[in-house]
C-alpha cells in the first residue's frame, strides 16, 4: 500500500524543539540565558558524539548497546593514563573505542548474530574490563588538568566542547553524505537483500558502521570524564538509552534506511534541552526518566517502518 | 441474469496527491466470471481493496444483494461472502494445509471444548476435493506446496468460509493468479474456475489479456480511476472479445500491432561472452552447458522445478554450483557472491523487484546510482553534481517517469520501477544481463517499452538471458530458446524473426 508521508520526521523534530524551548523559557525565563545555553551545549557535545556513532549503526537496521560501556571504559582508562601519557591518552582511548566498535562489527557480520545480542554481550565484557582496571571511581591528578583543558578550555568565547561537536559533526556528515560508505550504510538498512544482490560489500560497510559508533562513544566518553575530572565503570551507563533517544527523537527510523546525521544533531539538541530544561523548571531526576522513556516510545512509534517487519516482537 | 450480487455506485477514493477512483460503478452478477483489467495505477487494486474492506471509499455506496453495507475489514467482507486470493498468497507457510484452511475459524470442530483433528481432517479433505485437490494430504505443510496448489487451498478456504457464514453465491476475487503459474497449471485453474462458477461469482484480475478475454463473461476496463468500458460476451459459446479492442480501451490508443518488437531483432555476434560447461547443482540441475554470444538473447524455458531458476542464481553468484565451470570472455570465473559476478560484468534483474531489486524507501537517484558510486567520486567524496547528472542521464535514457529524482521509488508504478532496476544495471555497464521475468506485473504500455529496451541492448552487443512470464514472450523475444526439463537441457530451438516456432511445439518439449 502506498502511503505518502505528509510531514517529514525532521520537521516534526524541529517543531518539537521550538515548542520545548518555548515551554521551558515560560517556566523559567533564565532558561535562555547565555550561561544556561552554554551549559546545554556542553551536554549536547556528549549526546551528539555518542548519537552520531549510534545513528551509523541504526541506519543499517542494527543497534549498538555497547556505547555506554565504551564510554565507561574510556573514562577509566583516560583517568588512569592521562597523568603519565599526557595528550597521548586521547588517541589511546579513541583507539579503544574504535577497536571495540570493529569487534562489534566483526561479531555481528562474521558470526551472523543480531546486533542486539552481540552488543549486549560486548557491553558486559567492556564494563567488566573497566571494573578490573578500577572498581571504584578515579579522579584526575591535578597536574593533568592542563591536558584536560583540551576539553574544558576555551578559545576566546568559544568553548572547546563546541569545537569538538563541530569537528565530529563535520566528520560524520562528510562520511554519511559524501562518501560511498555512508550511502552503503543506508542501502543496507533500506534493503539488505537487494544490496547483497547488487554486489555491495555488506560486511565491510557494517563493520565500519560499528567502528564509527565505537569512535563516537569514545569521544563522548572523553568529553564526559574530562568535564567531570573523573571516571568510573558505570559512568556511561545512562548513555545507552540516551544515544538511542538522540537518534530516534531526531527522526531516524529504528528499522534503518531513513534519517541520518542532521536528524541526529536535532535529536541531540532536543535531548540536551529536555535534560537541562526539566532540571531548570524543577523536575527531579526520576521524573525526567519518566519523561524520557515516554518520549522515546512516541518517537519510535512515529518513525518505525512497520512495512519492514511482519510481526512486532 | 438475475439481480447483481454486488454493486458499487459512484465510488470515489482519494489518496494524498492522487484520486485513485473517480466515481466508479461496478457490479458482479451471479455465477459469472468477470475480468478486471487496466494498466498499473488505473485503480484495480484500490477497487479490490475496497471490496475486501482494506480501504474505505470516500464517496459512494456498496450494495450487496440489494442491501447497502459498510465493509470495514476483511473479516466483515468474508461474512458477506467476499474473499480475495492475493497475488503473493497470504497463508502461513509453516502450518499445515488443514490449519491454514480453518485458521481462526476452528470453533465448529470442537468436541468437549477441544479441537478434534479427525473432524477437521475429514472436512478438509471434502473441501479440498471441491477445488480438485483430491490427492493432497491436509497434514502437509503449506510451504511444501506449489504456488498453484497454494492458490487452490486459498480458494477452498474462501468457499468454506462462505458456507460457514451461509452466503449464497459468494464473490471470489483472484488477483493475478496466473503470474505464479506454469502453462499447464493455468489450464487447470481455468477449468476449475469454470466449475466453481456454479456456486460463486469470480472476479479475475490479470495483465494477460489473452487469458482474460478467453475465460471471462465480461471484461471490465479501468483507466486512470475511471470505468472506460465493458466488453461483453453475449453467450458462453460466442467468440471472445478481441484483445486489441481491450488494449485500445486500456491505454486510450492502439499499440503497434507487432509483437515483442520482432522487427528489431538482430543477428548475434560470434564472440562467446558467457560460457557455462557441465554446471550442476545437486537436487536442482545437472550438466548445464551454454554459450551466450555477444548481442544474443537466449530464452530459458521450463516448468517450475526444471532447474532454470537455480541455473540463473548460479550464473549471477547468488548460489554456488556444485560443479562445472563458468567462463566470462574466456576467463574462468568463480562467483562466491553476486559481487564477483558484477565485477566481471554479469548483472541480474530479479523477479521480485520490490524485495530484491530496489530500496523502495530510497529515492530514484540513490537507486540508479547504487552500483556506480565509485564513478561519481571527486577525490574521496561523492560529487552531488555528478550524482545528479548520472541519475538524470539514466532516467532520461530509460524513459522513467518520476515526479523528481528525489521521489521514493516505492511510489512509482511497477513499470517505472522495473525500468529503474534495468537502468541501475545499465549504469553499471554490465555485458551480460539476466532478466528474470522482466515484464511481470507491469502494464501493456510499459511492457512494450521493456521489449524495445531489450532489443536495443542486444543490438548494442549486450548478451541477455531471459525467463519470461509466458512462452509466447520467450519465443517472441529470443534469438534462441534453451528448454530445460527435470534439471537438464532437453532441446535448443532457433527463433529467427518471422520463423518463430509455434508455442505448441515448444510446449511439447517443456512438459
Amino acid at each position: 500500500m502506498k502511503r505518502s508521508r505528509l510531514v517529514q520526521p525532521l520537521t516534526i523534530s524541529l517543531a518539537l524543539l521550538v515548542g520545548l524551548v518555548g515551554v521551558f523559557t515560560l517556566g523559567n525565563p533564565s532558561f535562555l540565558s547565555a550561561y544556561n545555553v552554554s551549559t546545554i551545549l556542553n551536554a549536547v557535545a556528549i549526546l551528539l558524539a555518542v548519537g552520531l556513532g549510534q545513528v551509523c549503526v541504526i541506519l543499517t537496521g542494527g543497534i549498538d548497546l555497547s556505547v555506554g560501556s565504551i564510554m565507561s571504559l574510556v573514562s577509566v582508562v583516560l583517568m588512569m593514563t592521562v597523568g603519565r601519557l599526557g595528550y597521548g591518552a586521547y588517541p589511546l582511548v579513541a583507539l579503544i573505542g574504535l577497536f571495540s566498535g570493529l569487534l562489534n562489527g566483526l561479531i555481528v557480520s562474521k558470526l551472523k548474530i543480531p546486533s542486539f545480542i552481540a552488543t549486549l554481550g560486548t557491553q558486559g565484557v567492556l564494563v567488566s574490563i573497566a571494573y578490573l582496571l578500577s572498581a571504584g571511581p578515579l579522579t584526575a591528578a591535578e597536574d593533568a588538568y592542563g591536558v584536560l583543558d583540551f576539553v574544558n578550555g576555551h578559545l576566546g568565547p568559544i568553548q572547546a566542547t563546541w569545537i569538538i561537536s563541530a569537528v565530529m559533526l563535520a566528520l560524520y556528515y562528510a562520511m554519511q553524505r559524501f562518501m560511498p560508505l555512508g550511502r552503503q550504510i543506508i542501502y543496507i538498512g533500506a534493503n539488505e537483500r537487494m544490496s547483497w544482490l547488487a554486489g555491495l560489500d555488506i560486511d565491510r560497510a557494517r563493520i565500519l558502521a560499528f567502528a564509527f559508533s565505537g569512535f563516537g562513544a569514545a569521544v563522548a566518553g572523553i568529553v564526559l570524564s574530562a568535564t567531570l575530572f573523573s571516571g568510573y565503570p558505570t559512568m556511561g551507563l545512562p548513555y545507552v538509552l540516551n544515544s538511542i533517544a538522540v537518534v530516534v527523537v531526531g527522526g531516524t527510523a529504528m528499522t534503518g534506511g531513513a534519517g541520518g546525521v542532521l536528524n541526529t544533531v536535532v535529536g541531540a539538541v532536543i535531548m540536551g534541552v529536555i535534560q537541562n530544561g526539566l532540571t531548570v523548571i524543577g523536575v527531579d531526576v526520576y521524573g525526567q526518566q519518566v519523561f524520557l522513556g515516554i518520549l522515546v516510545i512516541i518517537a519510535v512509534a512515529v518513525t518505525f517502518d512497520r512495512s519492514k517487519v511482519a510481526i512486532i516482537k | 441474469m438475475g439481480e447483481p450480487v454486488l454493486r458499487l455506485r459512484g465510488i470515489v477514493k482519494r489518496f494524498p496527491g492522487v484520486v485513485a477512483l473517480r466515481g466508479i460503478d461496478f457490479e458482479v452478477r451471479p455465477h459469472e466470471i468477470l475480468g478486471l483489467v487496466g494498466e498499473n495505477g488505473a485503480g484495480k487494486s484500490t477497487l479490490m481493496k475496497i471490496l475486501v474492506g482494506l480501504e474505505r471509499p470516500d464517496e459512494g455506496e456498496i450494495v450487496l444483494r440489494g442491501r447497502p453495507v459498510v465493509l470495514d475489514g476483511p473479516e466483515t467482507a468474508i461474512r458477506h461472502g467476499i474473499g480475495m486470493v492475493f497475488q503473493e498468497g497470504c497463508m502461513i507457510p509453516n502450518l499445515s494445509v488443514l490449519d491454514n484452511l480453518f485458521l481462526c475459524h476452528e470453533d465448529g470442530f470442537t468436541r468437549f471444548g477441544l479441537l478434534s483433528p479427525r473432524a477437521m481432517a475429514e472436512r478438509a479433505r471434502e473441501q479440498l476435493a471441491v477445488v480438485g485437490l483430491t490427492d493432497l494430504d491436509p497434514r502437509q505443510q503449506m510451504s511444501e506446496l506449489s504456488p498453484a496448489r497454494k492458490q487452490m487451498v486459498e480458494v477452498a478456504r474462501l468457499l468454506w468460509l462462505s458456507e460457514l457464514y451461509q452466503v449464497q453465491n459468494p464473490t471470489l476475487i483472484l488477483d493475478e493468479p496466473t503470474t505464479v503459474l506454469q502453462e499447464g497449471e493455468v489450464r487447470i485453474l481455468f477449468s476449475l474456475l469454470a466449475k466453481l462458477r456454479e456456486r460463486a461469482s469470480i472476479v479475475f484480475i490479470s495483465h494477460r489479456l489473452e487469458e482474460v478475454v478467453q475465460h471471462t463473461d465480461r471484461v471490465y476496463v479501468l483507466k486512470d480511476g475511471e470505468h472506460v468500458g465493458t466488453l461483453e460476451r453475449p453467450a458462453p459459446d460466442a467468440p471472445a472479445p478481441e484483445v486489441p479492442g481491450v488494449v485500445r480501451l486500456m491505454v486510450g490508443h492502439e499499440l503497434s500491432a507487432e509483437h515483442y518488437r520482432e522487427s528489431m531483432q538482430t543477428e548475434p555476434g560470434q564472440e562467446v561472452v558467457l560460457r557455462a560447461r557441465g554446471l550442476r547443482k545437486t537436487g536442482a540441475f545437472r550438466d548445464f552447458s551454454l554459450d551466450l554470444h555477444a548481442g544474443e538473447i537466449v530464452g530459458l524455458v521450463g516448468l517450475l522445478g526444471s532447474g532454470k531458476e537455480e541455473v540463473c542464481r548460479c550464473l549471477t553468484g547468488a548460489e554456488r554450483p556444485d560443479g562445472g565451470s563458468i567462463e566470462v570472455r574466456g576467463q574462468r570465473v568463480r562467483f562466491a557472491s553476486p559481487k564477483d559476478a558484477i565485477a566481471v560484468g554479469v548483472g541480474c534483474v530479479p523477479i521480485d523487484r520490490r524485495s530484491d531489486g530496489l530500496a523502495t524507501t530510497l529515492d530514484v537517484a540513490d537507486n540508479v546510482n547504487l552500483l556506480v558510486l565509485r564513478r561519481l567520486l571527486a577525490g574521496p567524496f561523492l560529487s552531488p553534481r555528478r550524482e545528479r547528472e548520472s541519475a538524470e542521464h539514466w532516467v532520461r535514457e530509460c524513459l522513467i517517469k518520476a515526479p523528481s529524482l528525489r521521489t521514493p521509488c516505492g511510489n512509482l508504478s511497477g513499470g517505472n520501477q522495473q525500468k529503474l532496476v534495468i537502468a541501475k544495471w545499465l549504469a553499471a555497464q554490465v555485458q551480460v544481463l539476466i532478466l528474470d521475468h522482466p515484464t511481470r506485473g507491469i502494464d501493456v504500455g510499459a511492457k512494450d517499452e521493456i521489449y524495445a529496451r531489450i532489443r536495443t541492448l542486444a543490438a548494442s552487443g549486450m548478451s541477455l538471458l531471459i525467463m519470461c512470464d509466458t512462452l509466447e514472450e520467450d519465443i517472441g523475444l529470443s534469438n534462441r530458446l534453451v528448454v530445460m526439463k527435470d534439471g537438464a537441457i532437453v532441446r535448443e530451438i532457433a527463433c529467427a524473426p518471422r520463423r518463430k516456432p509455434p508455442p505448441v511445439e515448444v510446449v511439447s518439449y517443456v512438459v
